[in-house]
């Protein structure tokens, strides 16, 4: 085989490899068929079972335009969103940056790889009304709410900003000791790199995590955005309006999920290969 | 041959495990200027060592090496190495990989982008400077990390089993672009190997070591004439009687 021929050969795998992975038409097919299923089983048989708490989808529908309508909504989503990115943005600056220390430093990595094992071990939940306490009965602003999105959100960003660090290839490390590399550029070229795939893991998990302690905070401390939305009309019964907040928060993490997901191909396209 | 001597291994010992294993011992060797040593052995016997020691990657335990008259402290700019592994950063593209070292020593951005061009047409990777290492086959990446010593222009090239995890036919055929560079730059090269064709093929003399600790069963010239090609130099008279030889040296040693 001549190089060109190698070249042409290779050229091509790498198109066909590129098509296998992404998803054809009957994927979508079935994908969307699910949904149909579901949602039209629960239009037409769940009212027949329970028609005051099994509210059918066309229900929420209305809800959902009866809640903007009136702005409820707008001024829930607006608050969780401000407690959710302030919270995760404390979590991504914290997390990745003590990750990366106690990946690097032996003695940081001691000093606090108990303390983080012990907390991440513990169910997060249970530190809510500690949290509640800590800021003061009386305090009516967002930071406990925000330190619960935090709290809930910083250790897998922490911990797989850690492992990342920990896990770099130690070929590519004497690579980089070959060719003289300079302790700054080893970071840039090699480590740092080599820790994004695990960190953006990290983020994912934690985008899951920090939005339930958006909605626990919201449940035990105040009782604002789309958490206090949800008590409030679970009161009083009206299910399908108790719905609508429900959605926004998943359709709010399938959207984070899809915007990490973009990021990663944007900064890290060597990752394609997995997808 | 003749010529300066480049690299000088004198008494060279190494222990691993606080001194409980010797990977080799009493070391001697020297490869002079422009010359291909293949260090010929089986896997696990120290070969790989024996080239971190000489790249400064790990010191010695006892004896020295010197390069240029020099002792060995650490890597040197004019001494490129190529992996077994690769070692292709997976984030950079082809272009990024071969420029690697040349950024390092703070070579200008033209001077890098024209010997990026230059050694990725040497490999026959040209078109491929976009491309990241997953979307190249195994031989295509070992090109790129022969481009990426190539262009750092060193004095010397040492070589871990750079064709050891290939498949047969793409070994040869990059056996093959090694010679042709070689015929066209000649720079003194420092060969791992646990192939004796390959060692017959590639080398100007062969350093056999001995089993686990490593010392040197016998230095032998490969009396066959350049420009030399996998095929003919297999085709040539004193091929069969050298391979011979090395596998009569390697099998006294396993057997022993």
């Amino acid at each position: 085989m001549s190089i060109r021929e190698a070249q042409a050969t290779t050229a091509s795998a790498v198109v066909t490899r590129r098509r296998v992975g992404r998803p054809r038409l009957s994927d979508w097919a079935v994908r969307l068929g699910s949904i149909a299923v579901v949602l039209a089983l629960w239009e037409f048989a769940g009212p027949r079972l329970n028609p005051l708490i099994l509210r059918p989808p066309s229900a929420i529908f209305r809800a959902f335009f009866e809640l903007v309508g009136t702005g409820e909504l707008q001024e829930a989503l607006g608050q969780s969103l401000r407690e959710f990115t302030i919270g995760m943005a404390i979590a991504l600056v914290l997390g990745i940056a003590l990750g990366v220390a106690s990946g690097r430093n032996r003695f940081i990595y001691n000093a606090i790889d108990p303390i983080v094992g012990a907390l991440y071990s513990t169910p997060s939940v249970a530190l809510v009304p500690l949290i509640s306490v800590a800021f003061g009965r009386a305090a009516m602003g967002d930071e406990p709410r925000i330190t619960t999105v935090a709290l809930f959100a910083i250790f897998p960003i922490l911990i797989n900003t850690q492992q990342g660090v920990r896990n770099v290839d130690q070929g590519l490390l004497e690579v980089a000791r070959a060719f003289s590399s300079s302790e700054r550029r080893l970071w840039t070229d090699v480590i740092l790199p080599s820790a994004v795939p695990f960190v953006l893991a990290g983020v994912r998990l934690a985008i899951g995590r920090g939005l339930i302690g958006m909605i626990v905070a919201e449940f035990l401390i105040g009782l604002v955005g789309l958490g206090y939305l949800i008590i409030a009309y679970e009161n009083v019964f009206r299910i399908d309006r108790m719905f609508v907040p429900v959605i926004v928060v998943s359709a709010m993490g399938i959207l984070l999920m899809g915007f990490v997901q973009w990021i990663e191909g944007r900064v890290a396209p060597w990752l394609r290969r997995e997808q | 041959m003749n010529g300066a001597v480049r690299i000088a291994v004198e008494d060279a010992t190494k222990r691993y495990s606080a001194g409980a294993v010797t990977v080799f011992e009493g070391l001697d060797l020297a490869v002079r200027d422009r010359e291909t040593v293949c260090i010929l052995g089986p896997s696990g016997c120290g070969k790989t060592t024996l080239l971190r020691c000489m790249h400064g990657l790990i010191g010695l335990d006892a004896g020295r090496i010197a390069i240029d008259g020099s002792p060995v402290g650490g890597p040197r700019r004019n001494v490129a190495m190529v992996f077994q592994h690769f070692g292709l950063m997976p984030w950079k593209r082809v272009r990024e990989n071969v420029g690697y070292g040349l950024e390092l020593a703070g070579v200008s951005r033209p001077t890098v982008d024209e010997r990026v061009r230059r050694y990725t047409a040497m490999v026959g990777l040209t078109g491929f400077e976009r491309a990241y290492p997953y979307q190249l086959s195994g031989g295509m990446q070992q090109r790129v990390g022969l481009a990426r010593a190539l262009a750092m222009e060193p004095d010397i090239l040492l070589m871990d089993e750079p064709f050891g995890s290939l498949d047969a036919q793409t070994r040869e055929i990059l056996q093959d672009e090694l010679l042709r560079i070689y015929q066209a730059q000649p720079r003194t090269m420092v060969f791992i190997t646990h192939s004796i064709e390959e060692a017959i093929a590639l080398g100007d003399r062969i350093v056999v070591l001995s089993a686990r600790p490593a010392r040197v069963r016998e230095i032998m010239a490969v009396d066959i004439p350049r420009p030399r090609t996998v095929a003919s130099v297999i085709a040539h008279a004193r091929f069969v009687e050298l391979r011979d030889h090395c596998w009569r040296l390697l099998r006294e040693r396993a057997v022993a």
